[in-house]
């Protein structure tokens, strides 16, 4: 026995896939892909030429939020964003800047220092549990410079902050990337104006 | 009869304008004005406006601070306005919420780098203006209930809420680098919603009263008007 398909069966199929896709949407985790445009800091060059280090901890950074009853539910994948960032900052920073792919490539290239950012921990506070009218993030960064032979001159702890008001014309996920663009921009200005600040920093410049 | 046609589309358009007019909820703005120092401003010079936002559970929003400066540039005697984040990208990072001037004494320090006052000198700044303030809503109250059914559908109930906008305008002399005074505007306004099947907003237009009126009082501050 073969059952004609009528058109209008065929528009009831429609409207309950277009039903099922929309469940299946609500029950997963929301992926966040942060990015934005960094400008490049207004800050006098140091007269040095730097290695910078991404470890793969950094390149493929993503922090889980959790709802309150365990579920995931927003992967905040910043990783490309913060080498896009420092990118941006590091050239503005130092006379020569050189990204190497492993910490025994300094050694070659002939650098004064090697610069290798790590992020430590990430917070993301949302307005459902804060009950506060905004999206806040926290990073807490490591950084670490060291000689091109890889010995220790300085390791400091900087932490960026950002945060973005709720609005209601507005995703959650836009205001995250929002709050997110606001902590890195956090990080650029604060790692640009208290670099040479730092002690082991400024011992390390005065001995060169 | 294609005369006649002509002559209601004007008529209809009036009603309606009338209608929306007397629907239209009540807002009231109350401006103040605190001047500390001479102003002026010359045709060649401009002004930016910027957002506070170093509040831990508030922050001046960016729409409102391009309002008021969108608002000056029109009219008589229009301000040249230099918008926010091109500003505040061009001077990075000196002016992010971490690193902004809070106080003039601070503007006196960031002036003394270079490369700031090289900047501030490109963009022909004569005055910085700091908003800082947010758009509260309180007293909600009433209930409105929707329901859809195979014969269509509806709402009935009745909601209303308070407004209330508050902003302040301190606007620095980046020359002597002084305030030279501060203006407040404090606008509210009662919204209402009732719906009777459809539901029709009678909406407060508060904030946008408030950014009207403040640019205006702006403008003739910075005129010395």
């Amino acid at each position: 026995m073969r059952v004609k398909t009528t058109e209008k069966t065929r528009q009831y199929r429609k409207v309950l896939l277009l039903f099922a896709v929309l469940l299946l949407t609500g029950c997963g985790v929301s992926r966040v892909v942060i990015e934005g445009s960094f400008p490049t800091p207004n800050v006098s060059k140091l007269p040095l030429t730097i290695a910078v280090y991404y470890d793969p901890a950094l390149r493929d950074y993503a922090y889980i939020e959790y709802s309150e009853t365990g579920r995931e539910e927003f992967n905040i994948e910043s990783g490309e964003s913060h080498i896009q960032l420092f990118n941006a900052m590091l050239p503005a920073m130092f006379d020569k800047v050189v990204i190497i792919e492993s910490m025994e490539e300094a050694k070659i290239r002939g650098v004064d220092a090697i610069f290798a950012p790590a992020i430590e921990e990430f917070q993301l506070a949302l307005p459902a549990k804060t009950k506060l009218d905004v999206f806040e993030i926290w990073i807490k960064y490591n950084m670490r410079l060291l000689t091109a032979e890889g010995d220790y001159i300085a390791d400091w702890v900087l932490t960026s902050y950002g945060k973005t008001p709720q609005e209601s014309m507005r995703s959650a996920e836009a205001a995250i990337n929002a709050a997110a663009v606001v902590a890195l921009r956090d990080l650029a200005s604060s790692f640009s104006l208290s670099f040479s600040q730092v002690p082991e920093v400024r011992d390390w410049l005065d001995s060169i | 009869m294609e005369l006649v046609r002509d002559e209601i589309k004007p008529l209809t358009v009036s009603i309606f304008l009338l209608l929306l007019a007397a629907l239209s909820s009540c807002t009231s703005t109350t401006v103040d004005e605190f001047r500390q120092g001479e102003t002026g401003i010359e045709s060649d010079q401009s002004i930016v406006i910027l957002g506070r936002r170093q509040a831990s559970d508030y922050e001046t929003r960016s729409e409102f601070v391009s309002c008021v400066g969108d608002r000056m540039t029109r009219g008589e005697n229009p301000i040249n306005i230099v918008p926010e984040q091109e500003f505040v990208d061009a001077m990075f990072p000196w002016f992010e919420p971490r690193t902004a001037p809070l106080r003039t004494s601070d503007l006196e320090r960031l002036m003394a780098e270079e490369v700031v006052a090289e900047k501030m000198a490109e963009f022909g700044i004569r005055y910085m203006v700091w908003l800082d303030g947010f758009t509260e809503t309180t007293d909600r109250s009433g209930s409105i209930s929707c329901a859809v059914g195979p014969g269509g559908a509806g709402c009935f109930g009745f909601g209303s809420w308070e407004d209330d906008a508050n902003f302040d305008a301190r606007v620095w002399d980046v020359g002597t680098q002084t305030n030279v005074g501060t203006i407040s505007t404090d606008a509210t306004g009662q919204s209402y919603l009732p719906a009777l099947i459809i539901p029709i907003p009678l909406i407060a237009r508060v904030e946008a009263n408030a950014c009207l009126r403040l640019a205006n009082q702006l403008k003739e501050f910075v005129n010395g008007s």
